[in-house]
């Protein structure tokens, strides 16, 4: 999963993007509300991770002052993207004002890195709009819990990018996703994206899941085909 | 007897006595004196109608055997023969002085007339003790009043008393149900003129009591809030050690973890120092401190930081500028400007640190190469944690409230300005005289200024 994470502490911000890259994650760090706000307006994530005691950046006043004013502008846009504020706040009123500010979940300083996995994962799919914590489609379950993948039941094997490119997928199937999105969903900014990667991991996974599970729209994206190959599948015809 | 009510009360009652004193006293006067011209009249009158009748009427007789006037006549012949007296048992002279006299008689004095005839002495006596006795009832008479009216103003003054002390007796309740957290002015409505001026000192005590605590509480609040970062730093450094996959992993996260330690250290020794300059933390040994030395050492302390920033630190003191003050309070003042100076400054430029006298006066002067402090931001950075957009280095956000902090403590003043080659110029000029004025000045805390009290006070032991 692609996660924005906001936080001005070098040492917090540094080990939070080892630790969620641990995980699997793409991460993308900032340091200011400023810079926040600039990059929320501009491209996506699947979860924010947002300290709310933000200095306020560079900018002119006119800027976003703290984690909070981020939040609310960033919902003011009508952008739902689940937001997990991490903060050093742990009065009852800044937890109030975080959540009605539009935050998913709120987790205090310092905490537990299996709570945060845990939490991300959980807005993750409340967002989706999945109550149960299994991925599963056309015989093939991801646990994002476990990390474990299994296909008709048998475990499978992949590596840490395998698994997002196939958690990306899972998220919506039948959605098509775009080389790019995927590549966003895989690398954080300043890390090497090595080319036609997105190929491979596609190609590693269609050997280990079977050929016909990730379909391809040429030159456009990959989608998961449904699990019967009679069935039509909207997606194909969307792509078109 | 430390009851105002009892006070009051005793006073009264003394007063009334002196009042009865003073008053029987010269009502006793003014009586004996009104009878002696009345009696002296009264004994002439009758010694001389004694003469002109020539003889004791019938009727006169009575009045003379009298117990109460008690008088006594007696007449004589020329030749000494007693031939009357009214009461012969008293051993009065048988002479007689003529005209008015004083007698005295055994332990009694008797007031004589005496007229002599052709013939006879007559002489009528009435014993002093007539008068003062009558003297002494009037006087008993005139106090009498006051003695009856004292209970009456001894309960009016009771209630008197209660009746004004009330105020504070309800002062004294409000304050006693109050816990250490209620510092709520005290009400200050319809109070008498004494009261008054106590409750508005003790309202003034409580607004600067809970200044105090504000500051107290938001220094803790900030602290803990403060040390929370740290301290979240270590348990994710922790986690990812215990996570990490590889050797390569391993070593990066414990590097990662020592960082954060150090910083966490570096956090508390900040606070501890933070702690120990403000107003009221007791104050080492105030000695005479050579000021090129103090920076000399806070230089030498900040050596390693400079290697590895490559910082080039540039001493430039003058001998013998002297100041009095707390070395080691001192010594972190320097530290911190330079510590700041060196951290805020681009890697490989030039930090100045200056020692001189300025028309007397001791001045240490920082400047660096660093992109500065915009005048506007100026006055904030004082502010304890308060940090301006991070760049990489993690500052505690306390350096310069230290600096502020001892500052303040050795009267000194603190001016952030533009240096001439760019970049931040921190300034401290210290006092003249510091020693004259420190040995003198009242501690700001014991003598109870208010805590924002214009930065002065150094707190002497």
């Amino acid at each position: 999963m692609r996660l924005l994470l906001v936080e001005d502490d070098r040492m917090i911000g540094e080990s939070l993007r080892s630790a969620l890259r641990l995980e699997g994650h793409a991460v993308d760090w900032v340091r200011d509300a400023t810079a926040a706000h600039v990059t929320l307006a501009s491209e996506r994530f699947d979860v924010v991770l947002l300290d709310l005691g933000l200095p306020a950046g560079p900018a002119d006043a006119q800027g976003p002052r703290d984690g909070l004013d981020v939040l609310r502008a960033l919902r003011a846009r009508r952008d739902a993207t689940p937001v997990i504020v991490l903060t050093a706040r742990d009065a009852r009123g800044d937890k109030v004002a975080g959540l009605d500010a539009g935050a998913d979940d709120y987790l205090v300083k310092p905490f537990d890195l299996d709570e945060l996995h845990a939490r991300i994962r959980a807005v993750v799919r409340r967002h989706a709009g999945r109550a149960e914590p299994l991925m599963v489609h056309a015989g093939i379950t991801l646990d994002p819990a476990t990390r474990q993948v299994t296909k008709d039941g048998v475990p499978v094997l992949l590596s840490a990018r395998e698994f997002a490119v196939l958690e990306a997928l899972l998220q919506r199937p039948g959605a098509l996703l775009s080389r790019a999105q995927l590549e966003d969903r895989l690398y954080g900014w300043g890390e090497e994206i090595e080319s036609n990667a997105v190929s491979v991991y596609i190609h590693q996974l269609r050997r280990k899941l079977g050929a016909d599970v990730i379909r391809t729209v040429r030159g456009v994206g990959y989608y998961l085909g449904a699990a019967d190959p009679s069935v039509p599948d909207p997606a194909a015809g969307d792509a078109a | 007897m430390n009851s105002i009510r009892a006070r009051l009360l005793l006073s009264l009652l003394a007063m009334l006595v002196l009042a009865a004193l003073v008053l029987a006293a010269v009502t006793y006067r003014n009586v004996l004196a009104e009878t002696e011209a009345l009696f002296d009249y009264q004994l002439r009158q009758m010694a001389l109608t004694l003469r002109d009748q020539g003889e004791i009427a019938a009727d006169q007789a009575g009045p003379l055997t009298d117990e109460q006037l008690d008088f006594v006549v007696q007449i004589w012949t020329v030749d000494g023969r007693a031939i009357y007296a009214s009461r012969p048992h008293v051993d009065l002279p048988a002479r007689a002085l003529l005209g008015l006299a004083e007698v005295r008689v055994g332990t009694q004095l008797w007031r004589t007339f005496s007229v002599a005839t052709r013939d006879k002495v007559i002489q009528v006596a009435q014993p002093v003790e007539i008068r003062r006795r009558l003297a002494a009832h009037a006087a008993l008479h005139s106090v009498l009043p006051l003695a009856a009216l004292a209970p009456l103003m001894a309960l009016f003054v009771w209630w008197l008393a209660a009746g004004t002390l009330r105020p504070l007796r309800r002062l004294a309740d409000a304050l006693r149900l109050r816990d250490a957290q209620t510092l709520q002015p005290l009400p200050d409505g319809d109070l008498p003129d004494e009261i008054a001026p106590v409750v508005q000192a003790l309202n003034a005590l409580l607004k600067r009591l809970e200044r105090a605590l504000d500051a107290q509480r938001a220094f803790v609040a900030d602290a803990a809030h403060e040390l929370r970062s740290p301290l979240t730093a270590l348990k994710l450094q922790l986690e990812l050690l215990q996570r990490a996959p590889d050797d390569a992993g391993r070593r990066s996260a414990v590097e990662g973890l020592a960082g954060g330690i150090e910083r966490a250290a570096r956090l508390v020794e900040q606070l501890l120092t933070l702690a120990r300059s403000e107003p009221g933390a007791p104050v080492g040994v105030v000695e005479r401190l050579d000021l090129g030395e103090l920076a000399r050492a806070a230089l030498a302390d900040l050596h390693p930081l400079a290697q590895l920033r490559k910082t080039e630190l540039v001493l430039d003191a003058a001998e013998g500028v002297d100041v009095d003050g707390d070395r080691a309070s001192l010594v972190a003042l320097v530290r911190n400007l330079v510590d700041n100076a060196i951290r805020y400054s681009p890697a490989g430029r030039r930090v100045e640190v200056r020692v001189s006298r300025d028309a007397g006066v001791p001045v240490l002067q920082v400047d660096d190469q660093g992109p500065g402090i915009p005048a506007a931001d100026r006055a904030r950075v004082f502010d304890r944690f308060y940090r301006r957009v991070t760049g990489d280095e993690e500052g505690s956000g306390l350096g310069l409230a230290i600096v502020r902090s001892v500052a303040d403590r050795h009267r000194a003043s603190m001016t952030l300005d533009d240096a001439p080659g760019g970049g931040l110029r921190a300034t401290v000029r210290f006092p003249l005289r510091p020693a004259a004025e420190a040995d003198n000045a009242p501690d700001p805390v014991a003598a109870g200024a208010p805590t924002n009290a214009p930065p002065s006070a150094f707190t002497l032991p």
